[in-house]
């Protein structure tokens, strides 16, 4: 099926690809057609499917240009197969990840598994969705990541399928977006991310899952110290376990600082990287509260466009990740007409904002004392390079600074200069020399429009999301600061598994009968721990791998695509300018 | 400070002014077949000054050799200024400004502010900054020399000041002219010195009602220009300062990511290179945009605020030598009246009458002369500006459009 690699070559280990068809068509029967034969599988893509899987497999490929999210460019696979929802049906899945060996486990369930998160596996309801993300996805995953996997090879179905985590339907296209996410499925990688996929790719990723969140309107609601500023967030989505296509809600900031706690606590410690929520500032927010409406100066419009910049590219970075997106939590917030539960505890002062201060600062020195003997060196490298890249962005995003400012100053004094120049042609006596002078300041009042603007982009594409990137950067270390605490506690277990066993030793030294059978049932529970521990050990080791995969790519593609458009940008600048001066010169000619 | 030796490049550093002037002395030159060419052929920076060679090829027949140089410092062309600007004969002659002085402290400061700042960078950074300085520094340098070299040009074509003994001696004179920078008495004279001479004018400003109605006019425009071009090119000036500053930011961006590129691997390094390459070739435009916006702008609008200086101090002069006639036939009726000395006062009037008048003729044409030239220099200057704009403007699209070609699509 080789050939049948219409789509890009991602064959991922998740071999969504032949799931791509999976999602978008009747799952149903032609799941089990194309499940069952993990040639279909390849094949099926086209043949089997009506050719929109296999256009979602294809059109997929590596659809980098897609949205920009970071999870969503492993959704435009399924993005694509949204027109084929016939496909789906039949195609259902075909599960692309050849696995579909589970062929019935994928497909058929359209996900019955229950995704862990993902409560969206509607499975079948959205094949569609799923299908066509499934399957592209997996090629773009793939491509990044893995070398094309055969298709039979993707869909480790059996082990894979039957995790109910793995939604059948989109693991194909998704593995590679979330491998990691379905924590619970300690299978093997390669169906794990299978399957693993499918729930993720059934809350969206589904390739053609497409979720896009705008936040917009900010508007102050009330006044004084109990104003808060309110956002409109705005949905527009396929994904089906969503209730509507486009909708909109307003929610306030601490709403949005909720919700990012809320994930945290839920999937942090599954190894997942979760999008860091803009800051909290005093200074700013105080300003708004205080100001009025009509006086609100350049400053505090400055601070609210921030803020609704970040809060959309946080909205955006979240919902792409499948997992996160299937989140209720996630959903409620998105969801929920009426206004949320006030998310008292993202407050700084309250008590439990004190309490997760002291316990951040514990973690801290954690962080610093506790060295972790690491035995894989995928750890190791992989630690060192976060912490040099952490630390040259930095660096890069202090000169992105400083070039912001810089071209600002130059907006500013181009301005005056602007109008000294005006001032000049109308005080200059020879007409035509005032005529060009006054040209010139024109021309220059526009040069300085471009150079505002200009520094309007520096600052929002490049500046912005470097300092994202830097936060996420974060995020990542917490993670990989999860898994050491994880073998912390392993190691724990360990220790307190060879006491117990001491002690149960000498207990039966000493002919304590009684002493010995509660030593044993100790030793017992410490050993169970020991394994529990050890499990939980590797299953976010290994669900780490998975997001880092997940996440490099991410990494890449975003960077790419801010770089271009920021030379975008400056070149049309300079095309403006262009324009400008080319318009100039005739005047200056005419000076007679 | 290392002396930097400037040689012939200069010829494209002059302002327009100095082209005007060469060709100008051409045609004189075919007129009166006497030659006076003037120029800096070389100079010399030396801790705290500069040592100009001034070149001069002459077939005029007071000179004593056809062709020589001598070395001259900053001082001596003020003091040859000077020596025009008191001279009553020229009192009717908008006398061409002095240069301004060598100032490299900026560029100094700057040196030093980057020799702090070295730890913090990479050496690769540290080095390309330092190499901007460096160019920096070269172009005052340049600035300044073409400046001096302005000043005499003018002097030396013009009919009536290339023939002034001062000037000669200046061109001449193999010694150094001792011209010692003022003492302490000497400046304490100046600035009394000065002071006067711009209460007077405002006194006269207020009192004295010119007879003629254009140089009243003149004088009013002149004032109103003045000003107005002053503060033009202060935010010119601050305008190709901030231009700089974005540029030498670029050199930052680069190298960070460059750094970044090594970090990232294989798989973003070859997309960062490139892009960190177009940064800093882009970096290089946008200084050339920096330094020829301050060539072409700034320069023309300082020299047109030194020329109308130097305007206004004719227009006073002319005032003072009214005041001074108005004076002498105040005088002139009260010696009639009294009968006595009315020969010495007809003369003193009769004297200030023709002073007066001569200066009135001569500031007449100087004034045209200067409007004239003025128009001339923008027109040009803002042509090229506009033209190099463009330029400038359409490589960096060039550059940023093939960058973005190049980019290799993964």
């Amino acid at each position: 099926m080789a050939d049948s690699r219409e789509p890009p070559p991602l064959f991922n280990d998740d071999k969504e690809d032949d799931n791509d068809d999976l999602f978008s068509s009747a799952v149903q029967s032609p799941v089990s057609e194309q499940t069952t034969t993990p040639e279909d599988q390849r094949s099926p893509e086209d043949p089997l499917t009506p050719p929109p899987p296999a256009a979602s497999l294809t059109p997929e490929p590596h659809n980098p240009g897609t949205p920009p999210d970071l999870f969503e460019s492993v959704a435009e696979g399924p993005v694509v197969v949204q027109g084929g929802s016939p496909k789906l049906s039949s195609v259902p899945l075909d599960l692309p990840a050849g696995g579909n060996g589970g062929e019935g486990k994928q497909q058929p369930t359209f996900f019955p598994t229950p995704l862990q998160e993902v409560s969206l596996e509607e499975e079948g309801d959205e094949p569609d969705i799923f299908d066509t993300m499934s399957s592209p996805k997996l090629q773009l995953n793939q491509d990044t990541s893995e070398p094309p996997v055969p298709p039979s090879s993707i869909l480790p179905p059996m082990g894979a399928p039957l995790t109910p985590p793995v939604v059948p339907i989109t693991p194909t296209a998704t593995p590679s977006l979330t491998p990691n996410i379905t924590p619970a499925a300690p299978t093997p990688v390669t169906p794990v991310a299978v399957a693993r996929s499918s729930p993720e790719q059934a809350e969206g990723d589904g390739g053609d899952e497409f979720i896009q969140i705008t936040v917009s309107d900010p508007q102050k609601i009330g006044d004084g110290m109990s104003s808060y500023m309110a956002y409109k967030v705005t949905t527009k989505t396929n994904v089906s376990y969503f209730r509507k296509k486009h909708w909109s809600v307003m929610r306030r900031f601490s709403d949005f600082l909720g919700l990012h706690r809320k994930l945290v606590e839920k999937h942090l410690h599954s190894g997942r990287v979760i999008p860091p929520a803009p800051e909290k500032s005093a200074i700013g927010t105080t300003k708004i509260k205080l100001g009025s409406d009509k006086n609100a100066d350049s400053g505090s419009l400055d601070f609210i466009e921030r803020r609704r910049a970040a809060l959309e590219r946080y909205m955006n970075r979240t919902s792409t990740h499948p997992t996160l997106r299937a989140d209720p939590d996630f959903r409620e917030f998105v969801e929920l007409d009426a206004e949320l539960p006030r998310a008292t505890q993202t407050s700084a002062l309250s008590s439990a904002g004190v309490l997760r201060l002291l316990n951040r600062v514990g973690e801290t020195v954690n962080k610093m004392t506790f060295k972790m003997d690491e035995s894989d060196q995928w750890f190791e490298e992989r630690t060192q390079q976060i912490e040099s890249l952490d630390a040259q962005l930095r660096k890069l995003h202090a000169s992105m600074e400083r070039l912001v400012n810089y071209r600002r100053e130059l907006a500013l004094s181009t301005a005056a200069f602007a109008k000294a120049t005006a001032v000049l042609s109308s005080v200059e006596e020879h007409s035509s020399l005032s005529r060009a002078l006054h040209q010139l300041s024109e021309s220059t009042e526009r040069t300085q429009t471009i150079h505002h603007a200009q520094a309007d982009a520096d600052f929002y594409v490049l500046s912005e999301n470097t300092k994202d990137y830097i936060q996420l950067i974060s995020a990542v270390k917490d993670v990989f600061h999860e898994r050491v605490k994880t073998f912390q506690t392993w190691q724990h277990a360990q220790i307190t598994l060879a006491k117990k066993r001491e002690a149960k030793a000498k207990a039966e030294l000493a002919g304590r009968m009684d002493k010995v059978q509660q030593a044993q049932e100790e030793v017992t529970e410490w050993e169970g721990k020991v394994e529990r521990s050890q499990e939980e050990f590797e299953r976010i080791s290994r669900a780490i791998k998975k997001e880092m995969e997940q996440f490099d790519v991410m990494r890449v593609k975003d960077f790419r695509d801010m770089v271009i458009k920021y030379l975008e940008d400056l070149m049309t600048s300079q095309q403006q300018i262009i324009k400008v001066w080319e318009t100039f010169i005739p005047e200056a000619k005419a000076i007679s | 400070m290392a002396p930097i030796l400037f040689q012939d490049g200069m010829e494209d550093v002059l302002p327009s002014e100095t082209n005007g002037t060469k060709s100008g002395r051409s045609d004189t030159v075919d007129l009166n077949d006497s030659t006076l060419q003037v120029d800096i052929s070389d100079a010399l920076s030396e801790r705290e000054k500069v040592k100009f060679t001034v070149h001069t090829k002459t077939t005029l027949p007071d000179y004593a050799k056809p062709e020589f140089s001598v070395v001259r410092q900053h001082e001596e062309f003020i003091w040859l200024h000077d020596r025009f600007d008191e001279n009553e004969d020229y009192a009717g002659y908008i006398i061409p400004p002095p240069p301004p002085r060598p100032d490299f402290d900026a560029s100094r400061e700057k040196l030093q502010k980057l020799g702090e700042g070295e730890g913090s960078m990479t050496k690769e950074e540290f080095s390309k900054m330092k190499q901007e300085l460096e160019a920096e520094y070269l172009a005052t340098f340049k600035k300044t020399v073409a400046m001096h070299e302005v000043f005499l040009t003018r002097l030396a074509q013009h009919t009536v000041f290339r023939n002034d003994h001062n000037f000669k001696v200046f061109l001449e004179y193999e010694q150094d002219l001792s011209v010692r920078t003022k003492n302490k008495k000497e400046k304490v004279e100046g600035l009394f010195k000065s002071f006067n001479k711009s209460t007077d004018e405002i006194l006269l400003a207020a009192t004295q009602k010119d007879v003629d109605d254009y140089f009243e006019r003149e004088k009013t425009f002149l004032l109103e220009y003045h000003m107005a071009i002053k503060d033009a090119t202060t935010k010119a000036d601050k305008m190709t300062q901030a231009h700089k500053s974005v540029a030498d930011s670029y050199i930052q961006l680069s190298s960070g990511l460059s750094q970044l590129g090594t970090i990232e691997g294989p798989r973003l390094e070859k997309f960062i290179n490139k892009v960190a390459d177009t940064f800093e070739k882009a970096r290089k435009v946008e200084g050339r945009v920096s330094s020829d916006e301050d060539l072409k702008l700034s320069d023309t609008l300082r020299y047109y605020v030194r020329d109308g200086s130097a305007a206004k101090d004719l227009l006073y002069r002319r005032l003072r030598c009214l005041a001074n006639y108005e004076q002498a036939n105040k005088n002139l009726d009260r010696a009639r009246a009294k009968n006595k000395d009315v020969h010495a006062a007809e003369l003193a009037q009769q004297n200030a009458c023709e002073k007066f008048e001569h200066i009135s003729n001569k500031a007449k044409e100087e004034l045209n002369d200067l409007k004239a030239r003025r128009v001339t220099a923008f027109k040009k200057n803002l042509i090229e500006l506009a033209e190099l704009e463009l330029k400038h403007a359409k490589a960096q699209a060039q550059l940023l459009k093939s960058c973005l070609q190049s980019l290799p699509e993964e």
